[in-house]
């Protein structure tokens, strides 16, 4: 990147440094592109990885497209990507075994990412069994961005014990695990969202950095101290802290790096960002930015979930991170769909439709609510322009549910579609017929892969798809 | 007498090894024979599994399902006929459940080897850290209210060190806070005078004002007296930033920054004792479990000062303690975060979406008036140290203009709530409540399952299996043109087999509170403008029909209550699960409150008093 630095003068300095997103991490610009070092023009815009979990599930026989190939007619539920037909990988016949035993949600929800059986409990050892493959691709792809993953939602962490089933709610409100014992929380609040990726975080210099430094090299030192004398269990927990202060100061030293390298925002990412900025407020309908990043957010579902996409797609095009992961909402949730025409009631509760036609048109309609706003944020995507393609073509987007028919919390044939071609990686426009039982995991493989992060195996899965 | 201590304690090891033989010999082959295969490691058909109850110790620490095991096995209602090939014999059936009795009487009793258990180091959850912050600074802003929310583990609560996470994104918003924290204090001369407690003169070199200064700030945010090897790394990072030129009080900004993201500030930390199984905790942890358990928050100088002068944990003096704190406006904090993430109240704050157009008058100030309705009904229980029964039963609550209209009660100025009293029995306790009748219904009607499932699970204790997956939802709407009553339909989908079983016991507890709408409004008519249906019976013929009848009931038989009340303070008090070893001290707690009329404020002093709360051992 230090090639970057040095050519400040292409891009005007006032434009850059006009709102918010000073600070922000460097992104691929067009404008520098003639500068960036000789190599092919792909291989300068990086993969971006994003993973969108739908909630409880879909109507069985609604999802799946007829026929196979690139001959395939997009069902119901998919109807809304018709425009992004060509763009699209719909894969039929995967299976997360390791989710088959357990619960009807928790262990499917807990374990969709890493392929693993999550630990029973009410809190005292969670444990998913692995690492997500979100992380595994953080881990690599996400050194040198400002942060490593980014991890979004609409609904606060589910509190409480589900004393039916002895599982703590935790886990219906986390797809990505740093470790197999770290969860990592989504933020569902768009305003503290915005601020934390965009919002310029000090106005001092090099000074104040080093200032920060020391104070994060003491408590280290502390903590290592306080360590030796603690408890297996908790010195767990130290390390997690220490583990946590080190990505503190990663991202401290990347935008001490952005800073130093001319604070470059490409004008049309900051008019975005303005742009979404100017929209998170009139949605949260507060009096103030202060009210704004206490509220609790409650608004319109449609607008909010897709505020969090665009904030995920800003994230990804301005080189933020490269790894995302969105919740459309917990696991269980009962949220009222009432809003859609012809919804009557919370999705959970319709979820479990006992096959009478009424509740089941019910739940497709909530899951097709669901493929639009998939559909909006590939749209968002394609419409930025990168070098001779666009942002999606230099992504992949899944969406999915980790259960098939909510129902029966069936977790056979998971319903699951990947867009953007990676690169060109990715020949899509395709829907895939697999046989029963392959390893939902290979797709993750296959992806990991083409993001560039080599993983030999996952869980269930020692290799990639077959055709991806 | 230590010496009869340890044979006595050898003698019961020994029992309870002996026993284990009986349990091993005579009850795990039949769990085995006729359970395993519905209900081991991979099926756990109604998240019940028995796979390892293989011998006593085993039993002991898995024995949440004990009970309904041996009931089930009891009657004739496991295993099912249809399921296995063979039968157990009235023998068998005799044999196995005579295990688990023996078992049970040994939690009741106590007759094993006692062990007061290990909480995981507790990291200050969102709720705890604000209040904290307040208490430390006298900084008042809601530092934390960036935070993630924090997730439940234990007995259901946020404040279990097990399920409290140290993230990035936390770190970095403690990162962020402290800086906040600090920017203020150093905002005006004043506060900043008030927070350097000891600067530089004539007789005093910076080096040891700054001492002084930290000892000071790092003894109350690590809740104990500070060593010199705490303060080392802090002087020498003053020491650097004043040989670098930095005047007195910029040089100490960065330490004093520190101390809100060090280990020992965000993590309440309870050292072990070198050499021993268990201990008793020290005076400054016991004034951290103290102040945590009844503020949520930090101990005040006061608690500090009985603790550096090792008098806390005298009996009169730590009773007297208990007092003040609940004396404090800061115990509030019981009531908000204990009761409210208990029953539930809490929910209806975050997740509870009445429909707005058919509920156009849930505003979000009606909302609000709910939920704190339940804070102060539960808060005034604690001050007047009223019986813990008012929960079930009583003749009071708390209501401003909004909820009074809401209610239908006659007028009440204002926007502050306000204590009334209440004529209809149908009303009172916190069954009656609207946060509670609103959280348990779904977002277009009343839910009589939930509502049902809430007495049994959250009140009483004991959680009905889960439904089977296929069992299915009831319509989310209750409004019909024509055809069945809502609870026509609820009792025709439960007629299926898999379903009556369970759904007897839990639905006529919600029926008999159909008087309440899915916004906790009394109505006589149903959706549909059908005279509401309210008469309920459960099995065993016991009949009621009105909300004063269904508490009535529950009052008659209160142990279940009784006990799980006592479980769930107990366990938000320690921050970590319960374990088999802590039954016996829920029996004795249960004692306790039924010694002093059931008053809520003797049981709070018993768990203050009890092993579990003022030791810690070194296994868990």
């Amino acid at each position: 990147m230090s090639n970057i630095s040095s050519n400040r003068w292409l891009l005007d300095r006032r434009m850059m440094l006009r709102g918010i997103g000073a600070t922000l991490a460097l992104p691929m610009l067009d404008a520098m592109r003639p500068l960036l070092a000789a190599s092919s023009s792909a291989s300068n815009f990086p993969v971006r990885l994003a993973m969108l979990y739908m909630p409880n599930g879909v109507r069985e026989n609604r999802w799946t497209p007829d026929g196979s190939g690139s001959r395939f007619k997009l069902s119901p539920i998919l109807s809304p990507l018709e425009a992004h037909r060509d763009d699209l990988l719909i894969l039929t016949g995967l299976q997360n075994k390791a989710s088959f035993s357990g619960d009807g949600h928790y262990v499917k929800t807990g374990g969709w990412l890493t392929g693993t059986t999550i630990s029973k409990t009410t809190g005292s050892d969670i444990n998913a069994g692995g690492m997500s493959m979100d992380q595994i691709a953080a881990n690599q792809i996400g050194r040198t961005t400002k942060i490593p993953s980014l991890e979004l939602g609409t609904e606060p962490v589910a509190t409480g014990i589900d004393t039916n089933v002895n599982y703590t709610r935790l886990y219906a409100s986390h797809i990505s695990w740093k470790t197999p014992t770290v969860p990592l929380p989504c933020e569902n609040n768009p305003r503290v969202a915005f601020d934390r990726l965009f919002r310029t975080r000090s106005n001092s210099g090099e000074k104040q950095a080093a200032d920060q430094q020391s104070v994060l090299d003491l408590v280290r030192d502390d903590a290592r101290r306080l360590q030796s004398k603690l408890g297996q269990d908790d010195r767990q927990k130290l390390d997690q802290y220490l583990e946590s202060i080190r990505e503190v100061e990663r991202r401290i030293e990347q935008e001490a790096n952005s800073l130093g390298a001319g604070e470059n925002l490409a004008p049309e990412i900051a008019a975005s960002m303005d742009a979404l900025d100017k929209r998170i407020s009139s949605a949260m309908g507060k009096a103030s930015r202060e009210e704004e990043l206490s509220a609790l957010p409650r608004f319109n579902h449609a607008e909010h979930s897709r505020i969090m996409l665009d904030l995920m797609v800003l994230a990804l095009w301005s080189d933020t991170t490269r790894v995302s992961t969105f919740m459309f909402g917990n696991d269980v949730t009962n949220r009222n769909f009432s809003f859609i025409d012809g919804v009557n009631g919370g999705h959970h509760s319709i979820s479990h439709h006992q096959n009478i036609p009424g509740q089941l048109d019910q739940y497709e309609k909530i899951n097709t609510w669901h493929a639009q706003q998939y559909a909006y944020m590939l749209g968002q995507m394609k419409a930025i322009k990168e070098g001779d393609g666009t942002l999606l073509d230099h992504s992949m987007v899944a969406f999915g549910s980790p259960i098939r028919d909510g129902n029966s919390h069936n977790p056979r044939n998971v319903p699951i579609v990947v867009a953007g071609n990676a690169n060109g990686q990715i020949r899509t426009g395709r829907h895939l017929e697999f046989d029963s039982g392959t390893p939902l995991c290979s797709l993750w493989i296959s992806m990991l892969e083409k993001a560039g992060v080599k993983t030999p195996k996952l869980a269930d899965a020692d290799s990639g798809l077959r055709g991806v | 007498m230590l010496l009869f201590h340890s044979i006595s304690a050898a003698f019961l090891a020994c029992a309870s090894l002996a026993a284990a033989d009986d349990f091993r010999r005579n009850a795990s082959p039949l769990l085995q024979k006729f359970c395993y295969e519905c209900h081991d490691q991979d099926r756990q058909k109604g998240g019940v599994e028995v796979h390892h109850l293989t011998d006593t110790d085993s039993a002991l620490s898995h024995h949440r399902f004990l009970e309904n095991i041996a009931h089930q096995v009891e009657s004739g209602d496991m295993p099912p006929e249809d399921d296995v090939d063979v039968l157990p014999t009235p023998a068998e059936r005799s044999q196995l459940v005579h295990e688990i009795q023996a078992v049970l009487r040994k939690l009741k009793s106590g007759d094993f080897p006692r062990n007061p258990g290990r909480t995981t180091i507790r990291r200050l959850n969102r709720n705890e850290y604000n209040y904290t912050i307040r208490d430390l600074f006298g900084v008042n802003f809601q530092a934390g209210r960036e935070f993630p929310a924090d997730g439940a583990g234990g007995e259901g609560f946020d404040n279990v060190g097990d399920s409290l996470f140290i993230p990035p994104i936390l770190m970095e918003k403690y990162f962020e806070a402290s800086r906040k924290v600090i920017e203020s204090i150093y905002a005006t001369p004043a506060t900043l005078n008030r927070a350097l407690v000891s600067k530089p003169g004539k007789s005093l070199t910076p080096n040891a004002a700054a001492r002084n200064t930290l000892n000071y700030h790092a003894s109350l945010a690590f809740r104990r007296r500070v060593t010199d090897s705490d303060l080392a790394a802090m002087l020498k990072l003053f020491d650097s930033n004043l040989a670098a030129g930095k005047s007195y009080e910029d040089s100490i900004r960065a330490p004093l920054q520190a101390l809100l993201l060090h280990p020992a500030f965000l993590f309440r930390i309870e050292n072990d004792v070198p050499g021993q199984s268990e201990w008793r905790i020290s005076e400054f942890e016991l004034a951290t479990r103290l102040s945590y358990f009844l503020w949520s928050s930090m101990p005040d100088r006061r608690l500090f000062k009985l603790a550096d002068e090792g008098k806390l944990s005298t009996p009169a003096i730590l009773a007297a303690e208990v007092d003040r704190l609940l004396a404090d406006p800061r115990s509030e904090a019981i009531s908000r975060h204990f009761a409210g993430q208990w029953l539930g109240f809490e929910e209806l704050r975050e997740v509870a979406e009445p429909d707005a157009t058919r509920f156009p008058t849930f505003t979000p100030t009606l909302r609000s008036a709910m939920y704190l309705e339940s804070v102060a009904f539960f808060n005034h229980i604690i001050r007047d140290n009223r019986p813990v029964t008012d929960l079930i039963q009583s003749d009071y609550t708390f209501v401003n203009a909004e909820l009074a209209k809401h209610y239908n009660f006659p007028a009440v100025q204002g926007s502050q709530l306000q204590k009334i009293q209440l004529k209809d029995p149908n009303r009172g306790g916190i069954i009656g409540h609207a946060s509670i009748l609103t959280s348990t219904s779904v977002p277009l009607r009343t839910s009589p399952v939930k509502r049902g499932k809430w007495i049994l699970d959250t009140l009483l204790g004991t959680p009905p299996p889960p439904p089977p997956p296929d069992a299915g939802e009831l319509p989310a709407d209750d409004q019909s043109a024509a055809g069945l009553s809502f609870r026509e339909q609820l009792e025709l989908h439960r007629q299926k087999p898999s379903c009556a079983g369970c759904h007897e016991k839990i639905d006529p507890l919600g029926f008999g509170l159909e008087n309440f709408d899915a916004i906790g409004r009394w109505r006589d008519t149903d959706a549909n403008g059908k005279p509401v249906d309210s008469l309920a019976v459960l099995p065993g013929d016991i009949s009621f029909s009105s909300p004063a009848e269904l508490k009535a009931l529950l009052l008659s038989a209160d142990e279940l209550f009784l006990r799980n009340l006592v479980r769930k303070m107990l366990g938000y008090s320690l921050g970590r699960p319960l374990e088999y070893y802590d039954e016996p001290v829920i029996s004795e707690l249960v004692d306790e409150l039924r010694a002093n009329q059931l008053q809520i404020r003797p049981l709070i002093h018993a768990i203050i008093r009890s092993a579990p709360f003022q030791n810690r051992s070194k296994t868990r």
